[in-house]
Formats: C-alpha cells, sequence, structure tokens
C-alpha cells in the first residue's frame, strides 16, 4: 500500500499541476481574447468573462485539495513550528479530528446545496449550477481524505514537517 | 456580548484551531460550520457562501495575473537589466548599491505586486551583488533588502491592495494611484537612512557609469521601464478595468520576454504558471474561508455594532487611525498579512466611514501597516525569507532592519497625519473624496 502510494503519489502530483496550469492558461488567455474582442474589434463578448471566473472557481478549489501542500498552507505558524515534534503530533491530532469531524457533519448539507443548484444554469455558457459546483464536493472529500492520511501519519509516530518560509502561499 | 453564544463558540473554535496550526482557511470555515450547526441553520449555507462568494468576486481576479505578471519579470532577463539602468542612476553615491537596492524596489514596485516575490526575485540577486567580495555586511544587505521590499505593494499593482478594495468596496483605480506618493516617500525616508549610515560605516562607492553610457543603458531596461505605464495607462484611460491590466500586464511581460530579450522558453512559462497558480490557490483557500465567516460576522452584526459602539465615544478620525495604527503594526507582528486584511479590516470598515475617515486614505495606511508586519519580529515573512535565502540568523538580521522600521514608521505617521500625501495624485484624477 504505503510503497504503491510512494510511486503514484508524485505521478498524481504532475498530472493534478497539469490540471490547474491547463485552468491558468485558459483564464489568462481568455481574459486576452476578452480585451482584444471589445477593444480592437468593438465587439463585446460575455462568455469570456465567465469562463475566467468559472477557471478561478476550480483553480482554487482544485488546487487548494489537490496540489497546495502542507508547507505552502497559509496558517498561523508561531507556535506551530516553534513546539517539538512531540507536541506537533498531537496539536495535527487535535485540529485534524476536529476538521474531519466539521466537515463530515456539514457533508449532507453540502450535497444538498450543490444537486438542488442544478436548477440553474450560468448565463453564457450555460453550464449547469450542480456541475460547476460539484467542485466543492470534491474538495470536501479530498480534505477529508488528506486529514485523515495526515491523523494517520500523526497516530504512526511522524510529525507534521517543518516551516519553509519561501514556500509559503502568502500572496503579498 | 455573550460568551457563551454560538458566535462566540464559533471564534473560539477558529482561534484554537489557528493557534494549533491548522491552515486559516480552514479553521475559518470549519468554525463556521460550527455556528450554522449550534444556530440550527443549513449547514449548506457554509457551501453557498464560498461558492457564490468565489463565483462572484470578479476584482480578485487581479491576484493571480498580478502574481503571473512578477513571474515572467523574475524569468526573463528584465531584472537585470533593471538593475544595470538603477546602478547607472544612484550607484555613483556613497553605499550606491544600497540606494541601487532602494531604487530597484520603487521601479519594481510598479510592476509587481507582491513583496515576497519582490525579495524572492530581484532582492535576492541585489543583495548577492552587495555581499560579493564582502562589500557590504550580509546581514544589513539582507535587512535593507527585506526593508525595500516593502515598497513593492505599497506602489501599484498591488495584491494587498486589491484585497482591500474587495472587502471595503473602494475604487482600485484611486487606491493604486494613491499608493504611489507614500510608497516613493518610503523609498525616500530609507535613502536619507542610508546616506548617513554609509558615511559612518564607510560603505563603498561604485565606479560611477559614465553618463554618455545612459541612453544605450536606459534603451536596454526601457521596454521594462514601461511596464507600469502600460498599467497604470490602461487603468486611468478607461481603456481596461484593472482586472484586465493585470492581464495586459502579463502578456506585456510575457512579450517582451519571449519576443524582444528572447529568454522564456516553455519550461519557463509552464513553471511561471504553476507557480503563479500555486500561489493562487493558497490564497484563494484563505479568501474562501473568509467569505464564509463574513457571513457568520455579518448576520451577527458585529461591525455595525462596533461602529456605533465607537462612535458613541465620538473619537476624532486622527485618533482613530493612531489606534488602527498601533493595533494593526502588533497584530503584524503576529500574523500574517492577508488575514489581517480579510478579517480585521472588514470589521473596522464601517467605524472608519462612520467617523468619516477618506476609505482610499484608510487603505492606503491599512497597506502600508500591513507590509511593515512583514519585517517585524517575531513573526515577519520577509525575514524568513531573507534567512532562509541567505543564511543570517534571524537575531542579525533583526537588529540591522530596525533602524528601517522607525524610519518606516516615521513615514507612516506623517502619511497618517497628512492624507493629501495618499489623496492628492487621486484627486487630479478626479476623485470626489469621503462624502
Amino acid at each position: 500500500m504505503h510503497a504503491f502510494i510512494d510511486k503514484a503519489g508524485p505521478w498524481l502530483r504532475r498530472r493534478a499541476e497539469n490540471v490547474i496550469v491547463g485552468l491558468f492558461a485558459i483564464l489568462f488567455v481568455a481574459f486576452l481574447v476578452q480585451i482584444v474582442f471589445r477593444y480592437l474589434l468593438n465587439f463585446p463578448i460575455g462568455w469570456t468573462s465567465e469562463l475566467t471566473i468559472v477557471c478561478w472557481l476550480w483553480l482554487v478549489l482544485f488546487g487548494a485539495a489537490f496540489v497546495v501542500r502542507e508547507s505552502e498552507e497559509i496558517r498561523f505558524d508561531l507556535i506551530y513550528y516553534a513546539v517539538g515534534d512531540r507536541t506537533r503530533r498531537v496539536m495535527a491530532l487535535v485540529t485534524g479530528f476536529s476538521l474531519i469531524g466539521l466537515y463530515v457533519v456539514s457533508l449532507p448539507a453540502v450535497w444538498d446545496y450543490v444537486t438542488f443548484m442544478k436548477v440553474q444554469k450560468t448565463a453564457y455558457l450555460k453550464i449547469r449550477f450542480d456541475i460547476l459546483y460539484s467542485i466543492y464536493v470534491v474538495f470536501v472529500l479530498a480534505v477529508l481524505a488528506r486529514y485523515a492520511w495526515l491523523v494517520h501519519q500523526a497516530i504512526r509516530g511522524k510529525a507534521p514537517a517543518g516551516f519553509d518560509a519561501e514556500k509559503t502561499g502568502s500572496g503579498l | 456580548m455573550n460568551l457563551a453564544s454560538p458566535f462566540a463558540f464559533s471564534i473560539y473554535a477558529i482561534v484554537f484551531l489557528s493557534l494549533l496550526g491548522l491552515p486559516i482557511g480552514h479553521a475559518m470555515i470549519g468554525g463556521s460550520i460550527l455556528y450554522l450547526l449550534l444556530v440550527g441553520q443549513d449547514m449548506g449555507i457554509a457551501a453557498e457562501q464560498l461558492l457564490n462568494g468565489l463565483y462572484t468576486s470578479f476584482v480578485l481576479l487581479a491576484v493571480p495575473l498580478f502574481i503571473l505578471a512578477a513571474e515572467f519579470m523574475n524569468s526573463g532577463s528584465i531584472t537585470e537589466r533593471l538593475l544595470r539602468f538603477c546602478d547607472a542612476i544612484v550607484g555613483r553615491f556613497r553605499g550606491g548599491l544600497a540606494h541601487v537596492n532602494v531604487v530597484q524596489s520603487i521601479i519594481f514596485a510598479g510592476m509587481s505586486g507582491s513583496a515576497i516575490a519582490d525579495a524572492a526575485g530581484t532582492g535576492k540577486m541585489v543583495q548577492a551583488m552587495m555581499t560579493k567580495d564582502g562589500r557590504y555586511p550580509p546581514a544589513f544587505a539582507a535587512a535593507l533588502t527585506a526593508a525595500t521590499a516593502v515598497i513593492g505593494p505599497i506602489i501599484p499593482p498591488s495584491i494587498p491592495i486589491v484585497i482591500y478594495a474587495l472587502v471595503s468596496d473602494t475604487s482600485i483605480g484611486y487606491l493604486f494611484i494613491g499608493g504611489i506618493v507614500p510608497g516613493v516617500l518610503i523609498g525616500l525616508a530609507q535613502m536619507g537612512l542610508i546616506a548617513s549610515i554609509a558615511r559612518r560605516r564607510n560603505f563603498p562607492v561604485e565606479p560611477p557609469v559614465p553618463l554618455r553610457d545612459l541612453p544605450r543603458i536606459t534603451l536596454r531596461a526601457f521596454p521594462a521601464l514601461m511596464m507600469p505605464v502600460v498599467l497604470l495607462g490602461g487603468i486611468y484611460s478607461g481603456v481596461t478595468t484593472p482586472t484586465e491590466a493585470a492581464a495586459v500586464a502579463a502578456a506585456y511581460a510575457l512579450a517582451v520576454s519571449v519576443i524582444l530579450y528572447r529568454n522564456l522558453g516553455w519550461a519557463d512559462i509552464y513553471r511561471s504558471l504553476l507557480v503563479s497558480a500555486r500561489t493562487t490557490a493558497s490564497i484563494g483557500m484563505l479568501i474562501a474561508g473568509a467569505l464564509v465567516f463574513n457571513y457568520v460576522v455579518t448576520s451577527e452584526n458585529i461591525p455595525k455594532a462596533l461602529s456605533l459602539y465607537l462612535k458613541a465615544y465620538e473619537f476624532s478620525p486622527l485618533v482613530f487611525l493612531i489606534a488602527v495604527n498601533v493595533l494593526l503594526l502588533v497584530l503584524g507582528c503576529l500574523l500574517e498579512g492577508t488575514t489581517i486584511l480579510l478579517i480585521v479590516i472588514p470589521v473596522l470598515i464601517p467605524t472608519a466611514e462612520a467617523l468619516g475617515v477618506d476609505m482610499v486614505h484608510f487603505g492606503i495606511v491599512v497597506v502600508i501597516n500591513v507590509m511593515l508586519g512583514l519585517v517585524t519580529p517575531p513573526y515577519g515573512l520577509l525575514l524568513f525569507v531573507m534567512t532562509n535565502i541567505t543564511g543570517v540568523p534571524l537575531r542579525d538580521l533583526v537588529r540591522e532592519v530596525l533602524p528601517f522600521l522607525w524610519v518606516m514608521i516615521g513615514a507612516l505617521a506623517a502619511i497618517t497625519l497628512v492624507p493629501d500625501l495618499v489623496l492628492f495624485l487621486p484627486k487630479l484624477m478626479g476623485y470626489r473624496g469621503a462624502p
């Protein structure tokens, strides 16, 4: 099992990276198409701005679910990285169980909301909102899996990794 | 406030989970779910707020695009050409490279919206130039690089300004132009300090670049120097929205690097997209958490209540602004800046409005505070980045950065006391000011 994860993990991670790079590239190009059409050809089109915002939504949630590493998360790390491995393991257990509990409790309501949105479609591309918003369900499931893994690691005695400022995801 | 109310429990949960190191975005979503659970509301509201919030915040798209523009800039040779240009202008003074460090930050600030990106990109290069052959003490060079990177997001484009515009509903265009004078002012304050330190510590002078070479060096850097013109020109002429201007800026940086300077391949482009997409996802997560939590705060009417409470004391706007400065500088020592912008500022905005504080002035003051938070110990991301890059111990770095921090706080005080330092340019462009 672990050997399989060690091998498949990096491969899957690269594919997930391909996905967010693709989404970002589409977002970027759609913006440029929009500007060209509106200002150079004097022919405003609406679907490009819809496409950009769809890509942005998916980029954030897909990226947060599958690409962002633990070391890149924005967290209050003054205490987290100051304590020893043992304490950090306990902290990881407490936060992991709390988050899993809260996300699991909300999952049925999330499912109801997303499936309910099938009644609406986006204005230009006519994407059904339940399909568009389904990424949130994927996101919640991925977060549950990630935290289950972190809790599992903490129980087995492996503390979460240390701090690397250059990798932090802050955009400031 | 009731200390056992659902809202109080939600706050406890968020603070507790954040202190234990849960990513803040998740802590806010989790705390909000707890709130909905306790008050018996539909927990699907959390999903609704998050999804609809992200789907309708069109202005936020500027954030990934500004990150991308800076990435393209840093991967090409634009940086190196700009450094040559800065050296030709200020290298001839005592402490020349230190002045170069400030000037490149001011120029680069007109292209990049992120201080961390500046420090890790151009900052890293200029820091290496300064410490080559032991010309400058490494701790001084690293501290200076951290301090000058602060200017980046004060001068437009700016990621924190975009986030402030989102939470305060203020015009990005006026905020951007309002940041120019304060950003330059902070740079000048730093150069004043360098001039005095340079004499005392006898810093080296660069061999002066002959003035007749200046046109050639300027020409080589010219396409890069035009970037702020393209960006701000697009916004102020009304040709593009700020978000579209961000896309144009990224496209311009890409075009200059690929076509003109011919040093950006497919692999670099892919890498730039990936780095930007990663950062986008992790900030996006924080924003998503704040969107959900804002629902809780709004349904509890907190900002309004605070504004009524504070208004009863009849503070003058100035007293309020000074209090905000102190509060934000203290919070900046402990918290990451985006978190402050997304959580603390929305609570303060109704009070600022009620007291008649100008929202553009307030925004720039807030952003400067948040940027100073990046160099204030114990938690200062720029300090951490510079220790990582240079290996200078944090203690030495902090000692060298403190004088810079003081002059920057001095500049901040001036900007707080004299709103026209911020508002002069926006008013020229037709800004009418607070109602």
